[in-house]
């Protein structure tokens, strides 16, 4: 193992495509962390962004061209419609600050952080290796599923339930940069237009939500009668 | 060009923490006033604080054991041993250098920060108390952030001496663009501001008591005594700066020869590195707000996430 480590040092590539996809894992963290709804909508533009991101740089190293088009939709569509989209839903809402979670931040982080190792071992044994991205990132990418789903079960509010499936959806289309890096345009098209759709959903669930209850907590939703 | 030995060296290595510590606080406080619009005190203050104090008479409080004024010496003692261990001037380890890994560099600091917590809580004052116990209680949850970290640079270059990461980091780029090593740096600047009181953790100017941790602990100290404890938590910023700079960010410009050129290159070298790093942490100061008391643990368990990240990348073949 110790020099493994030292030999097997990545090369520079490896070492930034990695690199990028810790980021989307810490960003999906952030995510669980956040206090304020806004912040948290704020953190998933800038995944989306370091996914984008991490889209060129394949591109780039391993001479993928489609794949400039795919960064370019994903961050148009994820970066900035998406976002402005819900930040817009949530000034309508005028709420801020997301009901408190059903754990503390620490606690919250810790089980995160034991969730996201499952995840890293579960993949990392599956052996799978690729041409376009060191391995790495798929067991990254499973991380950042994985924390998502944390984030929809532990936060108490319609918002961070929302951006916990946006996100997956970041961590999915990181995990398809890996094991299928030369997937047809069309098809990543189509999961990109999936997610206009639960935003659609997302949305009409949010203004329904808050009309009902004037809150965006799911915290009264375990009553059958209002 | 002269060479010096190398028992010189090492002892320049202490002497530039000793003496250029107060002179980086001191120009970092300028940095941060004039962040907030005010003109601040001059670059040499820190230095005329510490000969007024040496210059006043101690008092001790009635009661107080003889450990109580030997703790100063001991902790200030404890902050200059560290020097010799990592790599402050030159890039080859020197005589004393492998008297110590950084996991021992780590217990002399633990030290220090013991025996000044024991000498606060063994006064009657409450506010020392309250200082020394809060160190102590937040010091235990760092403590595996720190270890942690330790074990990246294990990993990373399969021996935990300071001089071999240092080397490793300026072999090539892509021994730094690695998740790990990023990680790892990452989480070790997090330690260092919680462990020199910065804005995330405490506020490290003013009299706010009820927010004070490590700053409560010298409330009872006065005269040369108090003048040690200051000096020695300017040299142990200086000694986490060193830490960080010539270990895991930029180990550039220190001596690779023993000649008299080279050497005082990197005291220069050493001091604007340091400089630029209080720069970057003087701007945190100002944009961040001070957490509240029980927030430390998210702020703590935020760095723990980054060491932890780190070595899984590892253990994954791609860190």
């Amino acid at each position: 193992m110790l020099h493994q480590a030292i030999a097997n040092a990545p090369t520079v590539f490896e070492g930034t495509a990695n690199t990028i996809a810790v980021i989307v894992l810490l960003l999906e963290f952030g995510m669980l962390r956040a206090a304020l709804l806004r912040a948290q909508v704020q953190l998933y533009a800038v995944q989306s962004l370091a996914v984008s991101v991490l889209a060129v740089v394949v591109a780039a190293g391993r001479g993928i061209p489609e794949l400039y088009v795919l960064a370019g939709l994903s961050f148009v569509l994820k970066a900035v419609i998406v976002p402005i989209v819900v930040l817009r839903l949530l000034r309508d809402a005028r709420a801020d600050i997301a009901g408190s979670g059903a754990l503390g931040v620490a606690s919250e982080v810790v089980l995160s952080i034991v969730v996201a190792a499952f995840g890293f071992f579960a993949f990392g044994a599956l052996g799978i290796t690729s041409k376009a991205l060191p391995t790495t990132s798929l067991s990254l990418s499973a991380a950042v599923i994985l924390v998502s789903f944390m984030l929809m079960i532990l936060r108490r509010d319609v918002v961070s339930q929302a951006i916990g499936f946006f996100s997956l959806e970041n961590g999915i289309s990181m995990a398809s940069l890996v094991v299928a890096a030369g997937m047809p345009l069309i098809l990543e098209v189509a999961f990109l237009f999936d997610l206009l759709v639960a935003v659609v959903v997302f949305g009409v669930l949010m203004r329904v939500h808050h009309g009902q209850s004037n809150s965006l907590s799911t915290v009264h939703l375990d009553r059958l009668r209002g | 060009m002269i060479d010096l030995p190398l028992p010189v060296i090492q002892a320049l290595q202490v002497l530039t923490i000793m003496i250029g510590a107060p002179l980086v606080s001191g120009i970092v406080a300028q940095i941060e006033a004039r962040l907030q619009g005010r003109r601040g005190p001059r670059i040499l203050q820190p230095y005329y604080d510490l000969a007024k104090l040496f210059r006043k008479e101690s008092l001790a409080p009635a009661g107080a054991s003889p450990f109580f004024l030997v703790a100063p010496l001991v902790a200030f003692a404890c902050y200059l041993t560290v020097p010799m261990l990592i790599p402050v001037l030159t890039t080859y380890a020197l005589p004393l250098g492998s008297m110590g890994d950084i996991l021992g560099g780590g217990i002399v600091l633990a030290l220090a920060s013991f025996v000044v917590a024991v000498a606060a809580a063994g006064t009657d004052d409450a506010y020392a108390q309250l200082g020394s116990s809060r160190a102590k209680t937040f010091g235990a949850i760092t403590e595996p952030v720190v270890l942690l970290v330790v074990f990246t640079v294990a990993l990373l270059t399969s021996t935990d001496l300071p001089y071999v990461l240092a080397a490793t980091v300026t072999s090539g780029p892509e021994q730094i663009i690695r998740p790990a090593h990023l990680l790892a740096a990452a989480a070790l600047f997090m330690v260092i501001l919680f462990e020199t009181a910065r804005i995330p953790v405490e506020t490290h100017t003013g009299t706010i008591e009820l927010g004070m941790i490590e700053e409560a602990r010298s409330f009872e100290h006065s005269g040369p005594y108090l003048a040690l404890l200051k000096w020695g938590s300017a040299a142990k910023q200086f000694v986490f700066y060193t830490l960080f700079i010539n270990v895991f960010v930029a180990p550039w410009g220190l001596a690779t020869t023993q000649q008299l050129g080279a050497v005082a290159i990197a005291i220069v070298a050493l001091l604007v590195k340091a400089v630029l790093l209080g720069a970057v942490i003087a701007v945190i100061d100002n944009v961040f707000a001070k957490l509240r008391l029980f927030k430390i643990t998210e702020f703590v368990s935020a760095a723990f996430l980054l060491a932890v990240l780190a070595i899984f990348t590892l253990y994954l073949g791609g860190g």
